[in-house]
């Protein structure tokens, strides 16, 4: 802890008025040296509003902010990073083609002269790097060919060669496998050992009692509860979040039935994928489980026919699939929601309608021309069923939440009455109010007969109401557990290599 | 054609914002063309005669304009609609002999097997587009010219394929009359079809167009096949017109159709199309040519305001 006599910053009556909206609605916020400070709130309760205000990207309406007790000037993010604010936004600033060093020390190049001092960046990121406890990253690896963990390291690096006091990170957990979660921690401990204040943003509510010090929600703009203590119970988080009663987070379990809707039979494609084998009932809820990269999201893209399969098949119903033929998977009754919502599941600028009726466009065919007016009726029914909020089917996909644009991807199957559904990570981005939402739904297509395999990296979410979980590893299915009796550190004894010596749990 | 909902964007609400910009930019410069034309050029102008004159003037490029909304619309271009308008008017030419539906025939052939060469180089060949239209563009003047023997060959015997080019039906000329219907019938694929509809999914997003059941390569092979029938369309069009099928027409009709088209509001990364912009863009430039030339105006200077218009009118939509 550091001795400094004030808090290190100070979030006084912060509002933000957009045309029309009210962003934030006087907010309080005070982080000190050396602590980690959990901020939590549903998508649109303002925690990205607050930070860009923080981070001078946005220039408030009115409140102030202060760092190491003076007047922040508002609206120039030049002058917050001059004072040691560092922010790491959840799509990560990283240049790809460039090599870790020039990142890090992008904006701010050492030179010699006119040129690049490369010998000096490299020693300072590599020491930099030595500070994080992360020293298998090269300082000369092109930024494209590391993993999204080491990518985040990189940007840490990033802030740190600012000599950040205050780090700002904003969902840094949301693409990285709860190994590396982990990991992440580590390097967070030791950079508030030194003094730096920490604001951890984040959905996974499991974090803030791992990590925290202090925990502040936000809702509708406003704090609602502050200086929570870290091992506040998860129930009450959540009901300080939705304001209310909190309904259960999981569905029940549905019966499955007994007859096999899919049947994956050694599937294989090395190295992601190696004799891959399974059967899913009608009606099942199968999960998906293993570190990130260990073949699952490849796994489905396989089913899917979206990219070659080197052995292997996969039945529907009986029939075989013709192997690398999406649209003949999809009449044979399978659906994917992917994971890259935004850029593999949606198109953002056409309407909730359209991009229901996308893989269903023949249906609504009278002769030559396409029926509009039934397709928006059509199109419209299914989003009002899953509850899409607000219920304006012709808006633009992207001025909905991430929950309800994973609506939209689900009505597009439940248009064409698909009979398996392949869902990867179908609550990444999504709040935790809209989560329950989605499990519930997925529950009630499953009580329909349904099939469904997901993909997850949150084992909570898995064991809280998968039928069967299975789980992969370097490209194996290596176990099979039963979602009801097992636990979470069952999963990762399955999910971690062997040779890694990271502590499971 | 009626204002439409044309574009693939946004809802109801969304739209009202982005109207008064976006899409009212072009009917606003026409309209003020039109006045300045009634004003510098009184009782000449604003008469049907002179209309019809800019729709004529205005259809070969036109009609290739339309098909190049649907090649854009995927995110793709084509370089080498006029290359292959000399190339398609020339082997119509050599079945001259035979007559005009002969001639028709060779022309439309002609134009069809370019633009599946383009579309199978993009498709199979994983060429991309800009380079593919490229190559096909000196491929098809080349043939053009070496077909014909670098002389144009005289279609003064046909007389149907001359009433295309420059005879009327009820007082419209007929090549205005087959623009119309073309940038009708445009509409309609575009805005009333699965194909119209897959075409801008394709441009807006590839991967998720294949994850929802859609092959993306069948659809952007058809669009340069489409763009190929609209330029045989426009072949028969000039040839008729012109009495003659040349090796040297077409110069830089890509260029027109290609600008025609991005005025109107179509993306050029695909995704956003539209016919009734497209045709609103085709206009436009036919008016700023018939204008400058009512007021004898040096053919250099029109170049210089068409690319200005280029210019301003983007930049106009653009502004978010």
């Amino acid at each position: 802890m550091s001795d400094a006599s004030g808090p290190l910053l100070e979030v006084r009556g912060l509002v933000k008025d957009y045309p029309g909206v009210r962003a934030l609605g006087g907010v309080d916020l005070t982080v000190t040296s050396g602590q980690v400070h959990c901020l939590i709130g549903q998508n649109g309760a303002g925690k990205s509003t607050l930070i860009k205000c923080v981070s001078g990207l946005v220039e408030p309406t009115a409140g102030e902010v202060r760092f190491e007790g003076d007047l922040l000037p508002v609206g120039d993010p030049n002058a917050s990073i001059a004072r040691g604010i560092a922010t790491i936004y959840q799509e990560l600033d990283l240049v790809p083609h460039l090599s870790v060093a020039n990142n890090v020390f992008l904006g701010h190049e050492h030179k010699r002269g006119p040129l690049l001092n490369r010998a000096a960046m490299h020693r300072e990121t590599k020491a930099l790097f030595a500070r994080l406890g992360d020293e298998g990253i090269s300082p000369t690896a092109e930024v494209s060919t590391l993993r999204p963990a080491q990518q985040q390291v990189v940007s840490m690096a990033r802030a740190l060669s600012h000599s950040a006091k205050l780090l700002i990170l904003d969902e840094p957990s949301a693409v990285l496998d709860d190994v590396e979660v982990e990991a992440l921690f580590g390097v967070v401990r030791r950079l508030t050992a030194e003094g730096v204040g920490v604001i951890w943003i984040s959905h996974r509510l499991g974090e803030v009692g791992q990590l925290g010090d202090v925990v502040t929600v936000l809702k509708e703009g406003r704090t609602v509860a502050t200086e929570l203590p870290p091992d506040t119970p998860v129930d009450t988080l959540i009901r300080h979040m939705v304001g209310g009663r909190m309904e259960a987070l999981f569905p029940d379990r549905g019966p499955s039935r007994d007859t096999t809707v899919l049947e994956v039979r050694g599937l294989t494609r090395t190295p992601d994928v190696v004799d891959a084998s399974f059967t899913l009932r009608e009606g099942e809820i199968l999960g998906l489980a293993g570190l990130v990269g260990s073949g699952r999201t490849e796994l489905l893209r396989l089913i899917y026919g979206l990219d070659p399969v080197q052995s292997g098949e996969v039945e529907v119903g009986g029939r075989r699939l013709p192997p690398g033929r999406p649209d003949l998977a999809i009449r044979a009754g399978l659906g994917l929601a992917p994971e890259e919502r935004k850029s593999e599941g949606l198109w953002l600028d056409w309407s909730m309608v359209r991009n229901t009726s996308i893989a269903d466009l023949s249906r609504f065919r009278r002769g030559p021309f396409t029926d509009l007016a039934s397709e928006r009726r059509d199109a419209a029914r299914h989003l009002r069923s899953l509850n899409t909020q607000p219920d304006a089917p012709e808006r633009a996909a992207r001025l909905f939440s991430g929950g309800n644009q994973q609506k939209a991807v689900l009505a597009r199957w439940l248009l064409r009455s698909c009979r398996v559904l392949l869902l990867d990570e179908p609550t990444r981005g999504v709040d935790v109010g809209a989560r329950s939402e989605i499990y519930r739904v997925i529950a009630d297509l499953a009580a329909n007969g349904i099939g469904i395999v997901m993909v997850s990296s949150e084992l909570a979410e898995l064991l809280g109401f998968c039928h069967r979980v299975l789980v992969m590893r370097e490209g194996h299915i290596v176990d099979e557990l039963d979602g009801a009796t097992s636990t979470e550190e069952d999963v990762l004894q399955s999910a971690v290599p062997v040779h890694h010596t990271t502590k499971a749990g | 054609m009626a204002v439409d909902t044309d574009t693939t964007a946004v809802d109801a609400r969304g739209r009202l914002r982005q109207v008064p910009v976006q899409e009212l930019v072009l009917p606003i410069v026409i309209i003020a063309l039109i006045i300045v034309g009634v004003i510098i050029r009184p009782g000449v102008f604003l008469t049907s005669d002179n209309l019809l004159n800019v729709l004529t003037q205005a259809s070969i490029t036109g009609i290739i304009a339309i098909g190049m909304t649907f090649v854009i619309a995927t995110g793709g271009i084509d370089l080498s609609v006029g290359s292959a308008l000399a190339a398609a008017s020339i082997a119509g030419g050599l079945l001259m002999p035979y007559g005009s539906w002969m001639f028709m025939i060779g022309a439309l052939a002609m134009a069809l097997l370019i633009g599946a060469i383009n579309g199978a180089a993009i498709v199979w060949g994983k060429v991309v587009p800009f380079i593919a239209t490229l190559a096909m563009l000196t491929i098809a003047r080349g043939l053009a010219l070496w077909m014909a023997e670098r002389t144009p060959i005289s279609l003064i015997e046909l007389d149907i394929l001359q009433w295309f080019g420059s005879g009327r039906v009820l007082g419209i000329p007929v090549p205005a009359l087959i623009f119309v219907i073309v940038a009708v019938v445009g509409w309609v694929v575009l805005n009333r079809t699965t194909f119209g509809r897959r075409a801008v999914a394709v441009g807006g997003n590839r991967s998720a167009a294949r994850i929802a059941g859609i092959r993306p390569g069948r659809v952007i092979f058809a669009v340069y096949v489409l763009t190929g029938l609209c330029v045989g369309i426009s072949a028969i069009l000039l040839s008729g017109r012109l009495a003659s099928a040349s090796p040297v027409v077409g110069n830089l009709v890509e260029l027109d159709a290609i600008a025609a088209v991005v005025i109107g509001g179509t993306a050029l990364t695909g995704g956003k199309a539209t016919v009734t912009g497209t045709f609103f863009g085709v206009i436009t430039f036919g008016l700023i040519f018939n204008l400058l030339n009512l007021l004898n105006m040096p053919t250099e200077i029109q170049g210089v305001v068409k690319g200005l218009l280029i210019l301003v009118a983007v930049a106009l939509q653009r502004r978010d």
